[in-house]
């Protein structure tokens, strides 16, 4: 089937199937807190970054988190050595993404000029690159345990 | 859906990895196709009973014992 889709999913079917799934159904989740918050929108007042940050938030959460959760990502991990070797893998990928976020903070924004700048960064980053850790860690670990199932 | 898949890949001497390189999917795909947990599109039908030289009767059609 011909769509401009195709050229972001995966080539393996399965896989393909399942993304499309995720993302529709963030797609409606997206559509019914867009109609939430219309709905809402005289009751209380938000901002109108946060109005538009929201919805694209839900949906990315949703769809990441659909798609880490449901073991998919790891296709080929199914022993403990490749499992391993791969947790390996995603440290070193996360040490390479906290250097170039790092690099990336300083070349746009700057060097920080107080503590309190420092810590905002160093906090900044760090949250970012634990949670790119765990949801790749969670990601791993589901693929594992689904893997050797259908061994 | 029930299927022969497991069974003629094993009597081929071929492991899921194999089977799955040269059917251009995942080994988890190959996985649940042999587990029944996923229907493959008749286009993964045809390569698989392909490469194990198989017809899709084979492979896929279910008999009822009676």
């Amino acid at each position: 089937m011909k769509s401009w889709i195709s050229f972001f999913l995966p080539d393996d079917e399965y896989k393909k199937k399942r993304m499309l799934y995720f993302l529709s159904e963030g797609s409606v989740i997206l559509m019914f807190s867009l109609t939430i918050m219309m709905i809402f929108s005289n009751s209380f007042h938000l901002d109108a970054e946060i109005s538009l940050l929201l919805p694209a938030a839900v949906f990315l959460v949703y769809v990441l988190g659909r798609y880490a959760l449901s073991g998919i990502e790891y296709a080929d991990i199914a022993t403990e050595g490749a499992y391993k070797k791969e947790l390996k893998h995603i440290f070193v990928r996360t040490g390479k993404f906290l250097g170039i976020y790092l690099l990336l903070y300083i070349a746009f924004i700057g060097i920080p000029s107080s503590q309190h700048d420092w810590v905002e960064m160093i906090g900044l980053i760090l949250s970012i690159s634990l949670l790119w850790f765990f949801v790749n860690y969670i990601s791993l670990k589901r693929s594992y345990h689904k893997n050797k199932e259908l061994l | 859906m029930k299927n022969n898949v497991k069974i003629a890949r094993i009597k081929q001497s071929m492991t899921q990895q194999q089977l799955a390189e040269r059917v251009g999917v995942t080994r988890q795909t190959i996985g649940l196709i042999e587990k029944g947990q996923y229907n493959p599109s008749l286009q993964l039908c045809i390569a698989i009973a392909k490469e194990l030289n198989k017809t899709l009767d084979e492979l896929f059609w279910e008999v009822d014992d009676e």
